[in-house]
């Protein structure tokens, strides 16, 4: 009963739910398109000695976000959202962003560098759209010859842009610093990384880097 | 091998193929009309990965249909037209977002390819399940932020709630699966042993029967396993005063009596239609976060109507996307129960074995997402 004609068709099929679970799982482990876009600006703040101590961000969240985390705050204007009035939102949204490391991601001469709490923490209202604002200081200033500085969001929940016009400063930096800025949706290095990107290799736990943005400032 | 039994194996081939063939046409079309990746920049060489193609594809849609609801239920504020729009856009997002990565679909179809549904339940628990889905998401909005002008993060800590809640019932779901599919795979591989050793197989075969009699509608579904029960029963006779439940004897003649092309719905057992909504309720509590924010914003916007009625039109897209992931289950169920159906134990074993993994699937993303090695969408919670 068990010829070979029975077999091949079995084989077959199993070869196909392999398939079908190996899509169904790559799939899963892939996340979902952006909820949330951010349209981001980012100083980077040098100390006297010429270290980097910190990273100041502006993020600006698109309307629909924005009008989701204003729901049912009370303001003395409709409409108008004082820098007070949003001021418990500001501390929600920085202790939320804890537990994705604030999307920000730095390796000073390739060695990953912590940051601490927030600083300087405010939300701003303005054309229906908030704009957070906040200060990421280094856990220790460093002096690297190489600093590289990613703003993303590992799941893509969040799709980080940054701003159109001066998207990122160097404030206070010695003036052999050289910064490169480089967008996630330039030319062929997405696209080169699209295409290494394997969405059935079953590690998608960072599908969101190809979204990255890249900051390097190289200091000779 | 009957002639039944080969044209079957030619049906589930020619199956088979034309799923395979039209798999490689959608992902031929797409890329050929997609001429260049969603990001504007020609295709590296070759180098893309089919699969991902579709799936890049989609995400990309989705995003833009999704991007565009915010501007449109603005617009709806002074052009009712646009609210037309914006459930055309819902429904086009609803199909897309379904049709990428999620682990309700993946529980789903996991679930239908355990059981031995009907390609009609697996089309009714996929529309309940979506369905569902935007209602929870109505309801949440609608006492949270309408009724009681909660802020984002009360709502969002219930849905948080909601969320464990729905991978814990996932967990509990799969585990109930696995221990019933469990019991179905073991003595399909007791009584997959060659005939040879009928003695001792037998003796076997009754401790099993004693054992674990109260599951024996589960795994009577095919005919070839009930004539592999056939056969032990007659081995088992001899045994009879080792303690063999009389009416087990009296279940298993039933069942060896009209083994021969069952109806489906009778396969499904009964309870199947509870079991079938135990499912669709554990995936369908949990309500997706782009739902949450375009009812909300809708709401601040003064029409929150629109926002439901978006919510609603969006699911039925995703409906229509779930049942055909559910109809392919239940299509590889069947084709997979054709191609076994020629072999005898052995099919039987390997059938048990396919609905055994099936439950373990459902097990593993329940406990995958409850403990976060599986990540599902994000809650919107900052």
């Amino acid at each position: 009963v068990k010829g070979p004609e029975v077999k091949l068709p079995m084989r077959r099929l199993l070869g196909l739910l392999l398939l079908a679970a190996a899509f169904v799982l790559g799939a899963t482990a892939a996340q979902a398109h952006p909820h949330v876009w951010i349209t981001a600006s980012s100083e980077f703040i040098y100390a006297p000695d010429g270290s980097i101590s910190g990273v100041r961000h502006a993020w600006t969240f698109d309307d629909m976000f924005s009008t989701y985390a204003l729901q049912g705050i009370e303001t003395k204007t409709k409409g108008v959202y004082s820098r007070e009035e949003l001021a418990p939102l500001a501390q929600t949204n920085v202790e939320s962003l804890k537990e994705f490391g604030f999307f920000t991601f730095a390796k000073a001469d390739g060695k990953k560098e912590k940051f601490q709490e927030p600083v300087d923490y405010f939300l701003e209202y303005k054309d229906a759209a908030l704009t957070l604002h906040f200060i990421l200081p280094l856990k220790t200033p460093v002096k690297p010859k190489q600093l590289a500085v990613e703003v993303f969001d590992p799941a893509f929940f969040i799709d980080f842009k940054y701003a159109d016009k001066n998207p990122i400063k160097l404030v206070g930096a010695p003036a052999t610093c050289q910064m490169k800025f480089e967008r996630p949706n330039d030319g062929t290095a997405s696209a080169q990384r699209l295409g290494e990107q394997n969405f059935m290799n079953g590690d998608n736990s960072n599908y969101g880097m190809m979204f990255a943005n890249k900051i390097t400032v190289d200091c000779p | 091998v009957t002639p039944t039994s080969r044209w079957s194996f030619a049906r589930g081939l020619t199956i088979c193929v034309a799923a395979a063939f039209a798999v490689l046409m959608i992902d031929g079309i797409i890329h050929a009309l997609m001429a260049q990746t969603p990001f504007g920049v020609p295709r590296p060489g070759g180098a893309a990965p089919q699969a991902g193609g579709i799936v890049e594809w989609l995400l990309t849609k989705q995003s833009e249909f999704y991007r565009e609801m915010s501007s449109t239920i603005r617009a709806a504020k002074s052009d009712g037209a646009a609210v037309w729009t914006l459930l055309a856009i819902s429904f086009a997002y609803g199909i897309f977002h379904a049709a990428g990565p999620g682990h309700g679909k993946a529980v789903i179809a996991s679930y239908l390819f355990a059981n031995q549904e009907t390609a009609r339940r697996g089309i009714v628990l996929s529309f309940a399940s979506a369905l569902m889905q935007s209602f929870v998401a109505v309801v949440i909005v609608g006492v949270c932020a309408w009724l009681l002008n909660a802020t984002a993060k009360t709502m969002c800590s219930a849905e948080k709630v909601i969320e464990i809640a729905s991978y814990a019932l996932i967990a509990a779901f799969g585990a109930r699966l696995v221990w019933t599919k469990g019991g179905g795979f073991i003595r399909a591989l007791q009584q997959a042993r060659p005939p040879q050793a009928a003695p001792a197989m037998a003796l076997a075969a009754h401790h099993d029967h004693a054992g674990h009699g109260h599951d024996h509608h589960h795994h009577h579904r095919d005919h070839s396993h009930a004539h592999a029960h056939a056969a032990h029963h007659d081995h088992a006779h001899d045994h009879h005063d080792h303690g063999h439940d009389h009416d087990h004897v009296h279940v298993h003649d039933e069942h060896c009596g009209h083994s021969h092309g069952p109806d489906p719905s009778e396969l499904a057992g009964p309870g199947g239609w509870r079991r079938g909504f135990g499912a669709i309720f554990a995936v369908g509590i949990r309500p997706c976060s782009g739902a949450i924010l375009v009812l909300v914003f809708a709401l601040a916007q003064g029409l929150f109507w629109a926002g439901i009625a978006a919510t609603f039109v969006m699911g039925l897209g995703t409906a229509i996307t779930v049942a055909t992931i559910a109809l392919i289950a239940v299509s590889a169920k069947d084709l997979a129960r054709r191609l076994s159906a020629g072999r005898e134990g052995g099919g039987a074993l390997i059938m048990r074995g396919l609905e055994f993994g099936a439950a373990g699937l459902v097990l593993l993303f329940g406990v995958g997402l409850l403990f976060g090695y599986l990540a599902a969408e994000r809650v919107t919670c900052f």
